[in-house]
């Protein structure tokens, strides 16, 4: 079963984004922000992740871009999930290393069909 | 009898036990990171630093500089200090906007007079944050903010934050501004996720 990490401060989008997941079939990991969401994936690393942007401690960016830096993680996808719609905030996820954006909030067939995509399977 | 404001300026007594402000500050500008935070480690708490903290802050691009400065600042605190990082709310830097919005929450009484301007704000990521400043705020008015804030922001994600929040305050005056804000937005699943969620914890 493919491992999905959950990273978004808030809880009620966790639950949102686990429900969804878990009903694909997933399994689903959470962390509330991206120094928590490090220390996972250096544990036992994802085979994907979905980041929201703003977050304590570490955003979104530094955590991609922490993922990025290390050998073991760096070819993990990423979906950058947040509710900044303008698109130099999807050029910025992109240049951080994001390999999907998507604007919060994500529909379900929206964050399926992305997340299938990036998990190499057909939607 | 008419009062006479005096011309000379307050002097704020340097803490004892460390390298003097003049030394500090210039350490402060220093090209070494470093020494940058060093400075601003030594300046925390420190009410004579703040204006020379807040101008580095606005030139500051290493980020373990900033976070000290940032840190230094929240432990001095106060009036000054939150006038001084509001207007980081709108930094295109997600991670000196989470520090400035970090600072803020422990900065409830110098925060609370801003809190109408903040929730008003024409960006609704302003207001977003406004909310997320929200989450630690121990006032007497945070509930009524959230709920004026479901009742009448026209911005999905604006409501969803305090959502979010108001489920954890699990105050049942929320029950029938959730069921409004269900309504209004009828066609989004995550609000109707979320107000689910939110009901169910005020429930319990």
């Amino acid at each position: 079963m493919k491992r999905v990490l959950i990273i978004d401060d808030a809880a009620t989008v966790r639950m949102y984004h686990r429900k969804i997941l878990e009903d694909c079939g997933l399994e689903v990991d959470e962390a509330v922000n991206g120094l928590e969401a490090l220390e996972k994936a250096v544990s036992t690393p994802y085979d994907l992740y979905i980041v929201d942007i703003n977050m304590p401690k570490m955003d979104g960016y530094r955590f991609i871009a922490e993922l990025r830096s290390r050998t073991e993680l760096a070819q993990a996808p990423a979906i950058m999930v947040s509710t900044e719609s303008e698109s130099k905030d999807a050029d910025r996820a992109y240049a951080a290393g994001a390999n999907f954006y998507l604007i919060k909030p994500a529909r379900p067939v929206e964050l399926t069909t992305s997340v299938r995509l990036m998990l190499g399977e057909h939607a | 009898m008419a009062l006479v404001r005096s011309s000379t300026p307050e002097v704020i007594e340097e803490p004892a036990g460390r390298p003097s402000r003049a030394v500090l500050f210039m350490q402060l500008s220093s090209p070494d990171a470093d020494s940058r935070r060093s400075a601003a480690i030594e300046l925390a708490g420190d009410s004579g630093a703040i204006a020379e903290l807040l101008a580095q802050l606005a030139d500051e691009e290493d980020y373990a500089v900033r976070q000290a400065i940032v840190s230094s600042l929240s432990t001095t605190g106060g009036p000054e200090v939150v006038q001084g990082v509001m207007g980081y709310l709108r930094s295109e830097d997600a991670g000196l906007r989470n520090d400035v919005i970090e600072l803020l929450k422990e900065q409830p009484d110098a925060i609370a007079p801003y809190m109408p301007t903040l929730l008003a704000d024409p960006d609704p990521d302003v207001r977003i944050f406004a909310v997320n400043i929200l989450e630690s705020l121990k006032h007497p008015k945070v509930v009524d903010w959230l709920i004026a804030v479901i009742e009448t922001d026209p911005h999905i994600n604006v409501c969803a934050t305090a959502v979010d929040l108001l489920a954890e305050v699990g105050d049942s005056r929320a029950r029938v501004p959730l069921a409004r804000l269900e309504v209004r937005f009828a066609d989004e699943p995550f609000i109707t996720f979320a107000v689910a969620a939110a009901l169910d914890k005020i429930a319990a």
